[in-house]
């Protein structure tokens, strides 16, 4: 379990991070999301142990976090790079030694990751000979390398193609499912609500919403139903109850006035066309996050 | 367990750095460029020109010209062909200008390299002039110098009614022989060739070294800046680790540069290019050059854990190599007056004192207690300077862009 409880963090006069609190648990993969220059990164940088927050604490296993829990932690940073003129291998073996990992456990561990991911060919090449994929595998392959129990991954998917980013996703599903504790910092919503079991939003240093994911949706969810339907729907958008519509041909988007439900909908409609399909709408994470951030910045 | 951390750091920067292809190279072209600078010049100017050279005279007086033909006639090369023949070119049917023109043209026409022209030869305001198309070489000229003026004096003399020993005696020049003499009785005589090696090539070679793996740490480390590798890095170890890592990675580095360099240094001692008096004093300077290998890295980290592209770090790396050249340009005044006050002075400041201790253990005697006292201002110095860039690079390899104050640096070596 990881405990982070009223984390604030200044750099001179500039507040990066406002009083955070969250918690990771076992079998749950948490999300910290955020835009751009929200505060993840110091957030990620504190549990790291890298820098000292100004105020509040980060708990591993009910203790504060410091070095002896260097070697418990594995960290994949957004940007990219390894030692280009080295040997895969090598840069494996070194990231493996300065996790305090025994050159014979490390060789296992490398070749059994190396054949995993597929790189079996690669073993022997430099960095820079290798496309960008495999080199973000290497990457990854450091990241994990000494089987941390809490794994901190910026970014992992971005310069994946779909084949392999599915292959990560299933290391980190089943990582997640042996207990390992999993904070993921991305700016891809699908990957993020597919993953992850709860989320933590923060804007400008604070929280703006955090949760799990169903709960968020639910609390986020909107008078929002799908209609594909055969027959005249132009007299939907004239309905005294409906907020807001995108009509095509033989589907609309309909956003209904919220003492409205959706089954009152239907009714009101279900003579006058064939309804082919009807839905209502979850609000997808990507929608909640540009709406919540939107209406956070405009609060200030 | 961070033993284990700092280890692991500094045999991967070692075994990275070494593999590849710079350093290699400048193993091998650092001492071939010092050899050629140390030698190449003393060949020069020692090599001669193995002609004979016609040289005119005029002499209005006509007291030189058999004078200087005899004293000449000792100058010769190994196969016994003289280095000059003089040529009279006095004529006293012709006017002074004329021969100074007939001469000229000789001279354009190839036929004498240069004449001497003695004008007002019996007066005080006598005066020696060589003309010719070119800039003689040095020790040709010298030679015709130091002769006309004994011909000049002996001529004196004469006139004054001095006696042919006295004469000798004016004549005999007497060289200061230098003797360096020590405590214990031994004797040397300093040679010039012998100093130059074993203390000029040494501070020459820590600066190439400190400068060259300098250049190298810091381009690592923007790089590892860049890509934020350091970030993993220091996920897995403490800044201090990785600092004392790379620090001792890179001084190992610097040892093999230098056991190598020692080796090609001690085989050409073998063919005779470098004396072997120049590795007289080998121990107490090599703990010098380690110490002062390592202070200068230690700044070289801290000050390159600041910048984060490769332009400052060019600017930066530049800027530190000058300040580091600095002691290889004091070294040359203090090679001629090794026991000034300013020099004993800069044996004590940190920064000079690895190069000044190096040139002085091979030109005067240096007392027990101020290798000691220099020693551990030096060890002192460096632990001082680990600390300072230990603080600095904690906090400098996790900023980016604009370069810090000196306001901020302060701040941050004062933070906790």
């Amino acid at each position: 379990m990881l405990k982070v409880e009223n984390l604030t963090k200044k750099f001179n006069d500039i507040v990066a991070v406002n009083d955070i609190s969250f918690r990771l648990s076992e079998g749950k993969m948490f999300g910290l999301l955020g835009p751009n220059g929200a505060g993840k990164t110091t957030t990620i940088r504190t549990v790291l142990n890298i820098i000292k927050p100004t105020s509040g604490t980060v708990r591993f296993k009910d203790k504060v976090i410091n070095e002896e829990f260097f070697n418990v932690i594995g960290y994949l940073p957004e940007e990219r790079g390894l030692y280009k003129k080295s040997k895969v291998l090598d840069v494996i073996m070194y990231f493996a030694s300065l996790k305090n990992m025994s050159n014979h456990h490390a060789n296992e561990a490398a070749n059994h990751w190396i054949n995993k991911l597929d790189l079996s060919a690669l073993k022997t090449k430099r960095i820079e000979e290798l496309s960008k994929g495999n080199q973000q595998k290497i990457q990854f392959i450091c990241a994990v390398i000494h089987n941390p129990g809490l794994l901190i991954l910026d970014e992992p998917f971005s310069g994946f193609d779909p084949i392999n980013q599915q292959i990560i996703k299933d290391v980190l599903l089943s990582f997640s499912n042996s207990g390992k504790l999993i904070i993921l910092s991305t700016h891809q919503m699908e990957t993020a609500e597919k993953l992850c079991s709860e989320i933590l939003l923060i804007n400008k240093g604070k929280e703006v919403c955090s949760g799990s994911i169903s709960e968020i949706k639910r609390k986020f969810a909107s008078n929002n139903i799908k209609i594909e339907f055969e027959g005249d729907g132009t007299f939907i958008k004239n309905m005294s109850f409906v907020k807001s519509v995108d009509s095509y041909n033989n589907y609309a988007e309909i956003q209904l006035e919220d003492s409205f439900t959706p089954s009152e909908f239907l009714k009101a409609v279900i003579d006058k066309i064939e309804v082919k399909h009807f839905s209502i709408v979850e609000p997808t994470l990507n929608k909640i996050f540009i709406d919540v951030i939107k209406e956070d910045s405009n609060k200030k | 367990m961070t033993i284990l951390k700092t280890l692991a750091v500094a045999k991967w920067e070692y075994f990275e750095k070494i593999k590849t292809k710079a350093f290699i190279i400048s193993m091998v072209i650092t001492p071939l460029i010092i050899i050629a600078f140390a030698v190449l010049p003393s060949m020069l100017s020692q090599q001669e020109d193995e002609s004979t050279k016609i040289i005119g005279i005029i002499d209005s007086s006509q007291n030189y010209f058999q004078e200087l033909k005899n004293e000449l006639t000792k100058y010769k090369f190994k196969n016994d062909q003289p280095n000059f023949v003089l040529q009279n070119l006095f004529d006293s049917s012709l006017k002074f200008e004329d021969l100074k023109k007939k001469a000229d043209k000789k001279v354009f026409d190839g036929k004498i390299q240069g004449y001497i022209l003695i004008l007002n030869p019996r007066t005080d305001s006598l005066k020696f002039e060589y003309r010719s198309k070119s800039i003689g070489s040095f020790s040709d000229l010298n030679k015709l110098e130091n002769e006309l003026n004994n011909i000049r004096i002996k001529n004196y003399l004469t006139s004054a009614g001095l006696s042919q020993n006295i004469k000798e005696i004016v004549n005999n020049n007497s060289e200061l022989a230098q003797i360096i003499i020590e405590e214990d009785g031994k004797e040397s005589s300093s040679d010039f060739m012998v100093v130059f090696f074993s203390s000029f090539i040494f501070i020459i070679l820590l600066m190439m070294m400190v400068i060259y793996s300098g250049q190298m740490l810091v381009r690592s480390l923007v790089e590892e800046k860049a890509n934020r590798l350091i970030e993993i890095l220091i996920s897995s170890c403490t800044p201090e680790d990785l600092l004392t890592g790379k620090i001792l990675g890179l001084s190992l580095l610097g040892l093999t540069q230098l056991f190598i360099w020692a080796m090609i240094g001690i085989t050409l001692a073998g063919a005779a290019v470098i004396p072997y008096t120049a590795f007289e004093n080998i121990l107490p300077m090599l703990i010098y050059f380690i110490l002062g290998f390592l202070l200068y890295t230690t700044i070289f980290v801290g000050v390159g854990s600041i910048v984060s592209t490769e332009q400052e770090a060019q600017q930066v790396t530049s800027y530190l190599s000058l300040i580091m050249m600095l002691p290889v340009v004091i070294a040359v005044p203090a090679i001629q007056n090794p026991d000034t006050m300013l020099v004993k002075i800069l044996s004590f400041f940190p920064l000079t004192t690895p190069s000044i201790m190096l040139l002085r253990f091979n030109i005067s005697e240096i007392s027990i207690p101020e290798i000691f006292l220099t020693i551990s201002i030096l060890i002192l110095s460096i632990v001082l300077m680990i600390y300072i860039s230990s603080k600095i690079f904690r906090i400098g390899i996790l900023s980016y862009g604009k370069r810090p104050s000196l306001k901020e640096i302060s701040r941050w070596i004062k933070e906790k």
